[in-house]
């Protein structure tokens, strides 16, 4: 998804010099490439995410539209003050681009690991959340905060995603979009582990269980009828590379409170604990019970009940 | 009215408003008169009563949002807010917290608080206006005690790598912070040195001459370094019990301590029984 964030931000940058690429040591070979072509639109604040984060609301402040863009971890957890005071208080034109969401960076630990950042983002007044799963779906991220006049952040993983879409991107703002059709479930997914989900979902497929599944790209503002309409199945699922306390498991669950319904939701995620163990990015996702044999084990010994 | 009555009226209002509503930073607040008279009454700072959003307009970042209440009376004092306005502070309905918060108070450019945030945001500002070619300066007004927040030094890097010599930080040295004297908190000799061993331009001012902080303020800095004014400064200037005592960090003065009050700042009894009457 990384390669897919520098395309599209260097369209973005090449149609409006207002753009801005605000990174921390944070950048790759391609990024000094942009600088020498833009020098005016690149900057490198060096080692200093929370002085990036508050220079973006004053640059904001001046019509630019900077793209801080870091480690996920270090941009939602060491910047949150910043994040909370001088971009969403302030209302300031800021997208916040975190890069290794989840569980991404996945042989350096938990300090780098980004499973709690929904839970402490969403609750920011004036913030859109958004989280595509797929290399085109960032892209159409990208370009719907540019659009926004207002702070965005967006989460993405870096572990060469897979592309999940065909062709175009039914990408649009508060909207979940249905992947994959079913009447057995619902499986509600955000995030590149949406590849694992539809792994799983195939093997249940061939037991005929058949599991419709719904990609939440837009974290918040959060498409609450999608929710509604979809309690009409029998049993929901959510799955996310993130705690389960205060992810979209969490947003779903108070939308089936807020609405009055009575449907069975499981949560699947890291359960109130930080990740164990080092390894790929596939490894990890096993160690910790998020591959797709364990979410199809998981989905399995709940329909069984 | 010569300057010393114009100032003893601009502590006398700061005390009154905040005794209102018997909440105030009122020595912060002391502290910073002469640098903002400077700035505003003296407009050494280009800014537009008429249009507070002027693109011409300088601009000016309280980082020290505690100092607020000078702030506020200074923006009085020049137009960009009513003396109506000013008496609701901190009262429900007000647009006038403790700390300054942006949109709603015309003259106010950031929302501060918390600190260790005003630099950052004015070194954005400052890197935004080099780019765009622009003339204005970016004033931010930071309390010494707050250059203890590490992101300050961040901001000080990052202004000195980029020099942004359109930034000019004013550091009111009052020594004192909310537990006692910053040299005691945190043993720093010298900012000077400090400052400049981070690339800064460094002028020494005495915080309380207006007319030394007008000669700095006109200064052109020729340097392509930012500038850092270090204003040396009496935490609680103006009532002889408040100065220098960090025990008035956040407090105010009670039956026997309000005549001392009354006395230096030269406030009626008439004055103290209204101000507690304003709505």
């Amino acid at each position: 998804m990384q390669r897919s964030y520098i395309n599209a931000l260097y369209k973005l940058m090449k149609e409006d010099k207002n753009v801005i690429s605000c990174l921390s040591d944070s950048g790759t070979d391609y990024d000094e490439m942009i600088k020498r072509e833009m020098p005016n639109q690149v900057i490198n604040f060096g080692i200093s995410e929370n002085n990036k984060v508050a220079a973006a609301s004053g640059l904001a402040k001046c019509g630019k539209i900077p793209f801080v863009y870091t480690t996920n971890a270090f941009l939602a957890y060491r910047s949150y003050e910043f994040i909370r005071d001088d971009v969403c208080l302030q209302n300031q034109n800021v997208k916040l681009i975190g890069m290794g969401a989840g569980l991404s960076w996945s042989t350096l630990g938990s300090t780098h690991h980004t499973t709690e950042d929904i839970a402490v983002l969403k609750v920011l007044p004036n913030l859109t959340l958004l989280s595509p799963c797929s290399p085109k779906e960032l892209e159409s991220a990208l370009k719907c905060a540019y659009e926004i006049k207002g702070p965005v952040y967006i989460r993405m993983g870096m572990s060469g995603e897979k592309e999940i879409y065909d062709s175009d991107v039914p990408f649009v703002l508060g909207k979940n979009n249905t992947v994959k059709e079913g009447t057995d479930g619902v499986i509600f997914v955000t995030g590149s582990i949406i590849a694992k989900v539809l792994e799983a979902c195939d093997k249940l497929t061939s037991e005929e269980i058949n599991l419709k599944v719904v990609n939440i790209s837009t974290i918040k503002p959060f498409d609450v009828n999608s929710v509604v309409e979809n309690s009409v199945l029998p049993i929901m699922f959510s799955v996310e590379e993130h705690s389960i306390v205060g992810g979209i498991g969490s947003s779903i669950a108070d939308a089936l409170v807020d609405n009055n319904i009575n449907t069975k939701l499981v949560r699947i995620g890291l359960n109130d604990t930080f990740a164990k163990g080092y390894g790929t990015h596939d490894e990890i996702l096993k160690m910790n019970g998020l591959d797709s044999e364990s979410i199809y084990n998981k989905i399995k010994k709940e329909l069984l009940k | 009215m010569n300057i010393e009555e114009k100032l003893l009226n601009i502590r006398k209002e700061i005390f009154l408003t905040g005794y209102s509503v018997s909440v105030a930073h009122l020595a912060s607040a002391f502290s910073i008169v002469e640098i903002l008279y400077s700035l505003y009454i003296n407009k050494n700072m280009k800014y537009n009563v008429e249009d507070a959003n002027d693109e011409n307009r300088d601009i000016f970042i309280l980082s020290k949002g505690h100092g607020s209440l000078a702030l506020y009376t200074i923006l009085k004092e020049v137009g960009f807010i009513d003396k109506k306005t000013l008496s609701s502070f901190c009262k429900p309905g007000s647009v006038l917290g403790g700390e300054p918060c942006i949109p709603y108070i015309n003259g106010v450019e950031a929302t501060t608080g918390s600190l260790g945030h005003g630099l950052s945001i004015a070194t954005g500002v400052s890197l935004a206006k080099k780019m765009d070619n622009r003339n204005e300066k970016v004033y931010v007004l930071l309390g010494d005690g707050e250059l203890e927040e590490g992101t300050i030094w961040e901001a000080i890097m990052f202004a000195a790598h980029n020099k942004l010599n359109n930034l000019i930080a004013i550091v009111d040295c009052n020594k004192i912070q909310k537990m006692g004297s910053v040299k005691d908190i945190m043993s720093i000799n010298s900012w000077k040195t400090r400052f400049e061993a981070f690339g800064w331009k460094v002028v020494e001012v005495n915080g309380h001459d207006v007319e030394e902080l007008d000669k700095v303020f006109k200064e052109e800095n020729k340097e392509d370094k930012p500038l850092v004014i270090l204003a040396n400064t009496i935490k609680g200037k103006g009532v002889s019990i408040v100065e220098n005592d960090p025990r008035w960090h956040w407090r105010l003065p009670n039956k026997k301590e309000l005549k001392v009050f009354m006395n230096e700042l030269n406030i009626s009894e008439e004055e103290i029984q209204k101000c507690k009457e304003v709505i």
